[in-house]
């Protein structure tokens, strides 16, 4: 998409308030005309012996009125202009962020977090700023078309001669910006890396305590500070200097009119008060130009921030950004529909075209059999991943994953759940292929999910559990009771409202891992996938979990990743995962026979057991 | 804990003054270098209107027309001069504030990352970016402006008046009140505006600390058919944005109306008062113009400063807050320093109690551990074992009794002292963006590359680094990414492995290993523990097997602490009967 395009898309999305926008800024604009004449009138009026067309009691009421006026435009023109920008500028982050939600999820985004934020804010700003300038470029222009009607009339040779030299500046603007454009892309990328940086700072500060790094810390992010002071002065020097070359015009022009006025003026063909009123005009026809300039500079910046926003969609179509959506500003009622209605625009499009049923939601096939073939994936940047996973789970069965690290237990369980886009094979629900992404078919009330390092919000409790699931009392009881909760609610200060997250109540290790298990429960779906569910519980906890889990999960099918005997003793089927293949599979007996790593995983935790 | 000083609001302009000396004063090389460039600026920008005053006044009398052309060519030549000047005073101009500007940030970054766990439990990254950038961005603003524009359009104001005062008392009375007058109404209109500044960039960080914590979650969000909830989210905090936003740009609009008022009503005094001049036979039509020129001059400086007040707008609220966190105190603070023997440290707790709230989380601990010994400390989640781990790193500080180290109380070394005789390893994999030696070494340059990669090896994990495309140089995502749960755990083992601390937590620290690499890893931790005392920190009975000594929590209470060996041998002991269900999950 280009960038004109992608303006264009954007003002579509608010038309009228875009109208009314530019209808009030090219009056805004429009009215200093009439204080320029006013001036005129007024030096006309000091010519000994005449009697004055005006009188200077007059010229100075206009004037007060003209600026009066003109300030009323002017409050409503910001309000138009907030408007306007505010919802443009928040449908861009609207389609970014659900874009990055329907992204694979452990590869939703691809950067850092701390660099994702800067897309959110600086690109869009930079948009924002953008469009909203055209609407001032629109008025100036007819600012510049009527002021140059009137002074034609009083000497077109003249007129000619100091509005040259202006466009002539424009167009070596013009060269001027695609330089310009290079050093603000390399401006905002050492921009990037230093919020960047202060995001890993702040993310890992208990690491950086404990290491007593902050010092070093620090110092390299003041060498990333320092890189970027560097590439920020070109960046601004460019500009500055493009900017002193569109606003020094009106002293060049005005010098140019005295060279012309000087024979003129002492013929009488051209008063003081012409000169006054070339000079007025001058002045803001030059701020146009300045402003034409500095419009097509935020539009060569548009089209940079275009080009970032494009990359953080990692390949889909850049049309995704200008999607026309609701935001909901205007009417109350359409953001809580959308709210409690989770994920429902994807999943029924999902079975759409995974299963080639037209029905909704509520109509999705029970899970009697989910197969995975040839399943494949390789991390780019290492080339390790998994290989060849064969995966067969009936209904009700409790299949368990293990192996040692690194050996791809949890990139299975991403792939299987397209958190991780596969590189090879097929998933089949009840013996059909499962078409499209992945991830928007394993979703609840089909599957749902627990991270191995689950990430709480700040929100209440019960939100981060419910995630906009309709609140239901008594199925919200059962998953926290499943997931061993109901000890640590009694403890929490406001129960259920309890704020948690970064902004609230920080959940030890163990809490954070049941909360996300109570999430996951909370959602009776047909398939649960628990990555390392206990690896933060204690004894007695674990095996309470264990046993609630088995007692209440009914017909659900579980998927879980674990090296844990409690897990492993309950399994109706173990695969041993080696290097990202499947090395053994078998129920525990069968692999204690057979399978010589099972056994060291095994006993590994039996002899140590035994000792005590 | 983190206490918050309270700054009167009042001292605003000492607080400038304060920050200014502070960042400003040691580049004043560059800002004497701006000075003179100013100088030169405003003279020239004064000339001018003298230069066409001449050319009025020529044109109408009799003289030679070359006159004209001359004078016309003097002003053309002014005209190129300030262009020059002033480009090379955005340079000198810019460069100091970033100059400046960085140094705050990086003093900030540095405060903020040595303050403690309430601070940070209460701050999220993302609205640290807004606090630590964002803050100090529209301060970098102000720090090149203030002194550009505020100080020489200050300058420039007060040459015309000046050069008005020699014209005509009159005039130069009149445009005297006229530019106070402006600059009271357009400095009242500021404190109307600023507050609602504050509150748009308040919760504008809100909105980015909202965007920070779905970044990071998306697999949570997306496997969990969340996506409704976050976007509800969203259109809730958008919903309460837009009024605010629309109130801080009428704070704006209110600025620039008042100008354009002020100035209606400067330019009515002068042509009013210059008309009277002229009549009279006081002045020449050229002087008029002159005067004309001048008050047009003067909208420049008080539209300069009215634009640097706005920046002041936000500075002021950015500053508000910078001080703020400035202000913050950690709760923990540095002791004077006491040198510790290298080799293991005896621990004792004295009567120590600790909460984090109203509820204490420990009730007076009494606990001794002799150097070199080794401790399983057990209970169940919520007993407070971590906690104890986080008092003897000072993460926080006991209400009451002391933690000593060698007999010292930790509260009176040196948090660095204290923190490389300490090391800990928990079961957070905290990964940051950058190679995986920053990753070891937290960029310190004297651990060498071959200490590293012998560290990798004894962990195991030295097929995982020569796995690697660029080896220690490879650069691991920040969070973990392409890594396993399990590597990154062995990461902050090797962490570890690299200081010479005296005493080792490990804090649940295998809990995402698998027994085998378990197993592997059992030598390496001998060889750690090897003249060190430790603690280890454990859920289930496994990971404690080296331990000499058992201490076991409860509710914040030990329950029950002595000789291993002794407690399992008693039947009556918790620890026995946590041994009976421990052999009970191996038998299930």
């Amino acid at each position: 998409m280009s960038t004109f395009t992608y303006m264009m898309r954007l003002i579509g999305y608010r038309k009228s308030w875009y109208i009314a926008n530019a209808v009030l800024w090219t009056i805004i604009y429009l009215m200093p005309i009439f204080p320029g004449l006013l001036t005129k009138a007024f030096f006309d009026s000091l010519v000994p012996d005449q009697p004055a067309e005006f009188g200077v009691g007059l010229i100075v009421m206009l004037l007060i009125a003209a600026a009066l006026a003109r300030s009323v435009f002017i409050w409503f023109g910001f309000i138009t202009d907030v408007q306007f920008r505010f919802r443009i500028g928040m449908l861009i982050r609207r389609n970014l962020l659900e874009h990055v939600l329907k992204e694979p999820g452990a590869k939703a985004i691809p950067c850092s977090p701390g660099e994702g934020i800067s897309y959110f804010r600086d690109d869009v700003d930079q948009t924002e700023e953008a469009v909203s300038w055209s609407v001032d470029v629109f008025g100036m222009t007819c600012f510049a078309a009527v002021s140059c009607y009137i002074l034609i009339g009083i000497d077109a040779g003249m007129t000619l001669l100091v509005f040259l030299p202006l466009v002539l500046v424009v167009i070596a603007a013009q060269l001027a910006t695609a330089r310009l454009q290079k050093y603000r892309e390399a401006s905002r990328e050492a921009t990037s890396k230093v919020t960047g940086a202060i995001s890993e700072m702040f993310g890992n500060v208990q690491a950086i305590q404990v290491a007593g790094a902050e010092g070093r810390v620090v110092d390299r992010f003041r060498g990333l500070g320092e890189n970027r002071r560097r590439t920020m002065l070109k960046d601004k020097l460019m500009t500055e200097m493009l900017d002193s070359i569109f606003s020094n015009t009106v002293n060049i022009g005005t010098g140019l009119i005295l060279l012309l006025a000087g024979q003129k003026m002492r013929g009488g063909e051209f008063t003081v008060g012409d000169f006054a009123l070339f000079v007025y005009y001058l002045t803001f026809v030059t701020q146009f130009i300045s402003n034409f300039g500095k419009f097509l500079t935020y539009f060569k910046q548009m089209g940079v921030a275009l080009r970032r926003l494009t990359f953080m969609l990692q390949g889909a179509p850049t049309s995704v950004l200008t999607a026309h959506r609701a935001l909901g500003l205007e009417r109350k009622g359409a953001v809580i529909d959308h709210a409690v209605s989770p994920g429902g625009e994807s999943s029924s499009s999902v079975v759409g075209s995974g299963l080639g049923g037209s029905a909704g939601v509520s109509s999705f096939e029970q899970l009697e059999l989910l197969e995975a073939t040839g399943l494949t994936y390789r991390y780019p940047e290492t080339g390790r991943g998994i290989e060849d996973i064969m995966l067969r789970l009936p209904r009700g069965s409790f299949t368990v994953v293990t192996g040692p690290i690194g050996s791809g237990k949890t990139t299975l369980a991403r792939v299987l759940l397209g958190l991780l886009p596969k590189d090879g094979g097929i998933v089949q629900w009840n013996g059909r292929m499962v078409k499209g992404e992945l991830g928007d078919f394993f979703i609840p009330p089909r599957s749902a999910y627990t991270a191995q390092v689950p990430r709480l919000y700040s929100d209440s409790l019960r939100e981060n559990i419910l995630l906009g699931q309709p609140d239901d009392e008594v199925k919200l009881d059962r998953a926290l009771r499943t997931a061993v909760m109901e000890d640590d609610l009694a403890k929490f200060p406001d129960g259920l409202e309890t704020t948690i997250g970064p902004r609230g109540v920080k959940l030890s290790g163990g809490q954070a891992q049941r909360t996300a298990a109570a999430r996951m429960l909370v959602r009776e779906s047909e398939l649960f996938v628990f990555d390392d569910l206990s690896s933060a519980l204690d004894v007695e906890t674990e095996e309470k979990l264990w046993d609630r889990l088995f007692g209440e999960r009914g017909d659900a099918t579980c998927l879980v990743i674990s090296h844990r005997k409690a897990a492993l003793a309950r399994a109706d089927h173990i695969i041993v995962l080696q290097d990202g293949k499947i090395e053994a599979e078998g129920t525990a007996e069968a692999l204690l026979e057979s399978s010589d790593s099972f056994r060291k995983l095994w006993h590994g935790d039996l002899e140590q057991s035994e000792t005590q | 804990m983190s206490r918050m000083n309270k700054t009167t609001k009042s001292g605003g302009i000492k607080v400038y003054a304060e920050l200014l000396g502070q960042y400003l004063f040691p580049h004043r090389g560059s800002l004497i270098a701006l000075t003179l460039l100013l100088f030169g600026l405003i003279g020239l920008q004064l000339a001018s209107p003298q230069v066409i005053r001449y050319f009025i006044d020529t044109a109408g009398s009799d003289e030679p027309l070359e006159k004209l052309m001359y004078a016309a060519l003097l002003f053309i030549g002014f005209s190129i001069m300030q262009q020059i000047i002033a480009i090379i005073s955005t340079y000198v101009g810019e460069n100091l504030a970033w100059k400046t500007t960085n140094k705050l940030r990086g003093d900030l970054a540095e405060h903020c990352l040595r303050l403690d766990m309430d601070f940070h439990k209460s701050n999220t990254s993302g609205s640290l970016i807004e606090r630590v950038d964002g803050d100090v961005n529209a301060l970098a603003n102000f720090f090149s402006s203030f002194i550009i524009h505020l100080g020489g359009n200050l300058l420039l104001m007060i040459g015309i008046i000046v050069l008005l005062f020699l014209e005509n008392v009159w005039i130069g009375a009149g445009m005297l009140l006229f530019v106070v007058f402006a600059v009271f109404i357009v400095q009242h209109i500021r404190k109307y505006a600023a507050p609602v500044w504050r509150d748009w960039r308040s919760i504008n960080a809100e909105y980015y600390g909202f965007t920070g914590e779905h970044l990071e979650g998306t697999e949570d969000t997306r496997a969990n058919g969340a996506s409704g909830y976050v976007m509800g989210r969203f259109y809730g905090l958008i919903r309460r944005m837009l009024p605010l936003r629309q109130k801080a740009f009428l704070g704006f609009a209110s600025m620039w109306i008042t100008t354009i008022i002020v100035f209606a009503l400067g330019n009515v005094m002068a042509f009013v008062i210059s008309a009277y001049l002229w009549k009279t036979g006081a002045i020449t039509i050229g002087t008029v113009y002159l005067i004309f020129f001048y008050t047009e001059l003067l909208a420049k400086p008080i539209e300069k400063i009215r634009t640097q007040i706005e920046d002041l707008q936000k500075a002021d609220a950015s500053m508000h807050r910078i001080r703020e966190l400035m202000a913050m105190e950690s709760g923990i603070k540095d002791g004077p320093g006491v040198k510790l023997a290298d080799g293991p440290v005896a621990v004792s707790f004295n009567g120590m109690s600790f909460s984090y709230g109203e509820s204490p989380t420990i009730k007076g601990l009494n606990l001794d551990l002799k150097p070199g010994e080794v401790l399983g400390l057990l209970g169940r989640t919520g007993s407070g074992k971590t906690t104890i781990a986080r008092l003897l790193l000072r993460f926080y500080d006991p209400q009451q009794g002391a933690i000593r180290l060698n007999g010292t109380d930790i509260r009176d070394m040196k948090l660095s002292e204290l923190r490389s005789t300490v090391a800990i390893v928990t079961q957070n994999i905290e990964i940051i963006q950058g190679t995986v030696r920053d990753n070891l070494t937290f960029y310190d340059p004297s651990i060498t590359d071959e200490a590293i990669c012998a560290v990798l090896e004894e962990l195991g994990l030295g097929d995982w680094l020569r796995s690697l495309k660029d080896g220690l140089d490879t650069t691991l995502d920040s969070g973990g990414g392409s890594m396993s749960a399990g590597e990154g755990q062995l990461l902050a083992f090797a962490r570890v492995f690299l200081q010479n601390p005296g005493l080792v937590i490990l804090d649940e620290a295998s809990s995402r290993l698998d027994p085998l690499t378990e197993q592997r890893l059992e030598k390496a931790v001998d060889r750690l523990l090897q003249g060190r005392t430790c603690i280890i920190i454990a859920h289930r009975l496994s990971t404690i097997q080296r331990a000499g000594r058992i201490a076991i929590m409860d509710g914040g209470v030990l329950a029950e602490s002595g000789d291993r060996e002794k407690l399992a041998g008693d039947p009556s002991s918790r620890f026995s009967r946590m041994l009976a269900i421990g052999l009970e999950e191996v038998t299930a």
